[in-house]
């Protein structure tokens, strides 16, 4: 299960970050705040020979030993972080990434609203978000 | 393809929520612009549908909305009578286009009618075929009701011979 999800700004800013157990908030916080060096060195990694075939999944960030981290990044340099619980050991790489396409999609959405100036926090996300970490259960 | 024209509206509707602090300014400037289209649209209209005279306002507005609504913006909204004697429609819009990407009005916003261009527009174009009308907006998803209706009044009973309501 998702418990945590964010989304980061390309000037690496929190756009918008929501966590399940609300307790130890601060904790994913942290987390997802170090989990964007290894985002940059993913994106570093691939070399400009390579920037046409980079994915936009990163695929499992770091594993810690109660949760995993994954990442997402998309052309605009805007990245998608979620920490997942490790106990779930359910939960396969096709799902994370349909996770990921999803939350892509409504990212896209709240940009095309004429009301949205990018680089605000958004507000739009918590209905799919909690869909999205009640689901996966 | 219809998602920058959706897009440029937002950005018009957003840009003058910036430049105007209240609503009804927004609003009357939305329809302001719409009459400025209207006035020139109805002669592209016209052109391109060769549509016959007609002979009542109820024609009228089904032409407007099954030839013009189609012609540019690909709805069909549907019609209803709200009066006996017959100069006051409303015009209903089961999928409106234009608010295809807006989530709902802004903090702050809401008297805003978002889609007011197309009442100006629709008063423009009557007003070229020599026919006055009121249009606004009766309902408006964006402002919860069920659907967006738009209500046009036919202000002044023109003589029958001097009908030339072609639109």
């Amino acid at each position: 299960m998702a418990v945590c999800i964010a989304v980061i700004a390309k000037e690496n800013y929190p756009l918008y970050i929501r966590s399940t157990p609300t307790e130890n908030e601060l904790k994913f916080h942290y987390m997802v705040h170090t989990s964007l060096d290894v985002v940059d060195e993913k994106i570093s990694a691939m070399g400009k020979a390579l920037v046409d075939q980079r994915e936009l999944y990163l695929g499992l960030l770091y594993p810690t030993e109660d949760y995993k981290v994954y990442g997402y990044v998309t052309n605009s340099k805007v990245k998608f972080v979620m920490v997942v619980d490790s106990s779930n050991t359910a939960l396969r790489d096709n799902e994370i990434r349909s996770m990921f396409r999803k939350l892509h999609n409504s990212y896209t959405d709240v940009m095309c609203n004429p009301f949205y100036n990018p680089g605000d926090r958004i507000q739009a996300f918590d209905n799919m978000v909690t869909s999205m970490m009640i689901q996966v259960c | 393809n219809k998602d920058l024209f959706v897009l440029t509206y937002g950005a018009l509707v957003a840009q003058l929520c910036k430049d105007y602090e209240k609503d009804e300014d927004v609003n009357q400037y939305l329809d302001k612009m719409g009459y400025g289209i209207g006035t020139r649209l109805v002669e592209d209209f016209l052109a391109r549908s060769c549509v016959g005279r007609c002979h009542s306002y109820s024609e009228i507005i089904d032409i407007i909305a099954q030839v013009a609504f189609k012609m540019y913006l690909g709805i069909t909204p549907s019609v209803t009578c709200n009066n006996s004697s017959k100069n006051e429609f409303s015009l209903i819009l089961e999928k409106n286009p234009l608010v295809e990407f807006v989530e709902e009005l802004p903090a702050g916003r809401s008297s805003l009618c978002y889609c007011n261009l197309l009442c100006g527009i629709i008063r423009g174009a009557l007003e070229m075929v020599h026919l006055a009308a009121d249009v606004t907006f009766l309902q408006d998803r964006l402002k919860g009701d069920s659907v967006t209706e738009i209500g046009i009044t036919f202000l002044k009973k023109r003589d029958e011979k001097k009908y030339r309501g072609k639109k």
